[in-house]
């Protein structure tokens, strides 16, 4: 017990950090807002050499096999500068595979993720975004020795530059334990796929996905026919952990930009820092982001140690839902009016920790995954201690 | 980042619990549940000793007094256990990270392996009529006389003055230096000649609290000093250097199984309660707005439990506290106090019902603490006080 970080993993960080202030500055933030592939491919090609892309990657698979505690950090940092690249999906996608993709399926991708030469990402919303079995609907017909997919997938992340994305999809209706969901590599630039932009907070890249009679191979499947569920669970659960390391590294930049402000900013003839009201909500984001530090952090170790992890990631989700978004808020708050102008650069940090508490999960969702955890098994809960497990 | 137990350490838990249901006797139950003594009876002691000669209690302190030179992780785990079943046991809270860290040598050989044996009880005497929030204001005086000092003055909420074998208090030594700099502090047997102890009763004294009451103590105290002449070799640290000996123990003693559990239990209480038990057939655990709360409580509830290990952490590092402390001491108690009013909520009216009442929950548990709960705000420095502490020292805040 000891939940500070290494001074191994203290290195990474700071090796992250230095590389990463120094080559995304806001301007190229702002820039690749505008971009029509919304990531810089010089930088994406850096970050495969610096080894973060194959980070946690195995390393037959040209990867150097970290915990996935490494990319969390890793990710961390990215969120502390907003790093406009496809990290996030890529890195979903992947860590999917590498743990139930065919060795062929491996081959062919997990090589390139790793050398930065391919883009992934993963779809599993739909219209009824709840991240639950029921909502899957996009259809897959067998065909012959594929099948054939219809529908629509929402809140796709980087659809337009990735090469390949995994999708979840309704191969059978649901029956006793299976919920005839299947998990598929498809090709984004294949016939029958077409992508619609949505504009989102974060000005990042986002798709809704339209599938017409889109035919794949018997080989794009992952895993087990109708016993995809499971594996789309895995795949959130690492997702959404990942995604609560970019919310806390940014919501703490965020916060520590209100500090500085606050010991600068002079009203009433005085730093506005010295006064207690300001003081006070400035501890309070202290306390805000360290505790969903903490609780993403616990939730990627236990991935690490193989335990079940499913109500940490939604802890720490929960959490960084409601206090990153109060962090960032308050930040908006202590700038006052400075801070909602376009030019001043606070706005890229709350649009996007904003836009990300509503991803992969809300605070009502996540908590009902914990409170089933709690309440639905039977048994005594002791703080600390794993959970009841059902039989 | 480990956030886990070493076998070694998952070990030692079982080997404590099952110490605890072999040793813990009816006559120490029944002394904690008449409360008279905070839990520190004679039946106490007895069980101190025999986890005195386990050598479970003050692990992490160092062997040549007693100790075990050992993790404050393992010290942590004794505690809790401990904790878990209401007995302060294990090291933490009790004083002696400051005297380990300021003492001189005959303080240290004398009072940590004695606190080891339960011989030696602290009061703590800090707060005063006109010093609680502002601590610093404090007027007790001490006045130098040769080899000695003389204390004069009174001191407020010192709990266990009833039962402690000395008082750890912090005096005025010198009136003329500023505030912080005339503070020295004592350690003082209770039974030096001119102390008067005096009960205060809490809401909680009448009826009184069930067993596992969040602040359920019937009784604290008011501690009068009349010419109470004691040895300078009393002092325990240098004269007037007492705020900041003062200031580090608190924060050391902060640090502990006891702040985060006292806090927390809340939250087992009435997953576990509402899992068994039911209002005629209906549970709230069908309300989707109960099961919300709850969930929202219990990842509160972790955050306090990774802020503990977070400062135990620093501590096992040899590390020091820029803002840990306070944060856990901001977080605890007022989770403490939300989920408790959240949990009245669910229970409704049967939550209003006292110890000694028909119809009453778990003893008039969830009761009590709703008269419990918010005190653990107040005490060792208020919420706000501690928020002041995070923003100045953790963040560099100018003082207003």
């Amino acid at each position: 017990m000891d939940i500070l970080p290494s001074e191994e993993e203290q290195m990474l960080k700071n090796v992250a950090r230095e590389f990463l202030e120094a080559e995304v500055s806001t301007a190229l933030v702002r820039e690749m807002e505008l971009d029509g592939l919304g990531y810089p491919p010089a930088l994406w090609k850096q970050m495969a050499d610096l080894g973060w892309l194959g980070m946690s990657i195995p390393e037959q698979f040209g990867g150097q096999g970290l915990p996935i505690t490494y990319l969390g950090l890793i990710l961390e940092e990215a969120g502390r500068v907003m790093a406009p690249v496809p990290l996030h999906s890529t890195m979903v996608a992947a860590l999917t595979l590498a743990a139930i993709g065919t060795d062929q399926q491996k081959q062919d991708i997990l090589p390139a993720v790793s050398d930065g030469s391919m883009v992934l990402t993963w779809a599993v919303q739909e219209r009824d975004a709840r991240l639950i079995p029921d909502a899957i609907e996009l259809d897959a017909k067998a065909d012959g020795d594929g099948w054939i997919l219809n529908g629509t997938k929402m809140f796709v992340d980087n659809f337009v530059v990735a090469e390949r994305c995994l999708i979840a999809a309704r191969t059978s209706p649901k029956s006793g334990s299976s919920q005839g969901i299947s998990l598929f590599i498809v090709d984004p630039n294949g016939n029958g796929v077409n992508q619609t932009a949505l504009v989102t907070l974060a000005k990042d890249k986002q798709s809704r996905v339209d599938f017409k009679d889109h035919r794949i191979e018997r080989t794009a499947l992952v895993g087990e026919l109708d016993e995809g569920w499971p594996l789309v669970e895995a795949m959130l659960d690492r997702g959404t952990a990942l995604l609560c390391c970019q919310m806390v590294g940014a919501a703490r930049k965020d916060a520590e930009m209100a500090i500085e402000y606050a010991k600068n900013r002079v009203a009433f003839g005085r730093p506005i820092g010295s006064f207690q009201s300001v003081q006070h909500m400035l501890a309070d984001m202290l306390l805000h982001v360290d505790g969903g530090e903490m609780l993403t952090f616990e939730a990627l170790w236990k991935m690490d140690e193989g335990l079940p992890a499913s109500v940490e990631v939604s802890q720490a989700k929960a959490f960084c839902n409601e206090k990153c978004e109060s962090v960032v808020r308050t930040s908006q708050v202590i700038h006052g009016g400075i801070g909602f102008m376009m030019e001043f650069d606070l706005h890229l940090w709350f649009r996007r920790v904003t836009s990300w508490s509503l991803r992969l999960g809300t605070t009502y969702d996540h908590r009902a995954r914990i409170a089933s955890a709690l309440l639905d098994v039977p048994g005594q809960v002791r703080l600390g201690m794993p959970l009841p497990m059902g039989v | 980042m480990d956030f886990g137990y070493t076998t070694e350490q998952q070990d030692l838990r079982q080997e404590v619990r099952k110490f605890i249901d072999e040793n813990v006797s009816q006559g120490l139950l029944d002394e904690m549940e008449a409360g008279e003594e905070g839990g520190r009876g004679p039946e106490y002691r007895e069980l101190v000793k025999k986890v005195a000669d386990k050598g479970w209690i003050g692990i992490s302190w160092p062997k040549e007094y007693g100790g075990q030179s050992g993790s404050r992780i393992d010290q942590y785990i004794v505690e809790e256990e401990f904790m878990r079943r209401g007995i302060g046991i294990g090291g933490a809270g009790s004083g002696a990270p400051a005297i380990l860290a300021a003492g001189t040598e005959e303080q240290k050989e004398y009072f940590i392996p004695g606190m080891i044996r339960g011989e030696i009880i602290f009061a703590l005497g800090f707060t005063e009529p006109q010093a609680g929030a502002d601590l610093a204001g404090l007027q007790c005086r001490a006045v130098r006389d040769g080899d000695d000092f003389v204390i004069n003055g009174q001191k407020m909420y010192t709990s266990a003055a009833h039962y402690a074998s000395h008082i750890y208090m912090m005096c005025r030594t010198d009136p003329d230096a500023p505030r912080h700099r005339g503070i020295s502090i004592f350690l003082i047997p209770m039974d030096t000649p001119g102390i008067t102890v005096r009960p205060l009763w809490t809401i909680q004294s009448d009826p009184p609290a069930p067993p596992g009451t969040t602040y359920g103590m019937p009784r604290t105290n008011e501690t009068f000093f009349e010419n109470v002449r004691v040895p300078a070799s009393c002092m325990l640290g240098e004269e007037n250097g007492g705020w900041y000996v003062g200031a580090m123990g608190l924060n050391l003693d902060r640090v502990g199984a006891s702040r985060y559990l006292i806090s927390v239990r809340r939250d087992e209480d009435i997953v576990n309660w509402v899992k068994e038990n039911d209002f005629n057939g209906y549970s709230p655990a069908e309300n989707p707005a109960v099961r919300d709360k709850i969930a929202e409580m219990w990842t509160e509830a972790q955050v306090c439990r990774l802020m503990t290990m977070r400062s135990m952490s620093l501590v096992n590092r040899g590390g020091n506290f820029t803002y840990e402390g306070s944060a856990e001491k901001v977080w605890a108690p007022e989770h403490g106090v939300k989920t408790t009013e959240a949990i009245a909520q669910m229970l409704g009216p049967y939550a209003q019902l006292l110890s000694n009442s028909e119809e009453n929950i778990e003893d008039g548990l969830f009761a009590h603490n709703l008269m419990g709960s918010f005190q653990s705000g107040i005490n060792h420095g208020s919420v706000q006080i501690m928020r002041d502490q995070m923003a100045r020292r953790g963040l560099g805040m100018p003082r207003g």
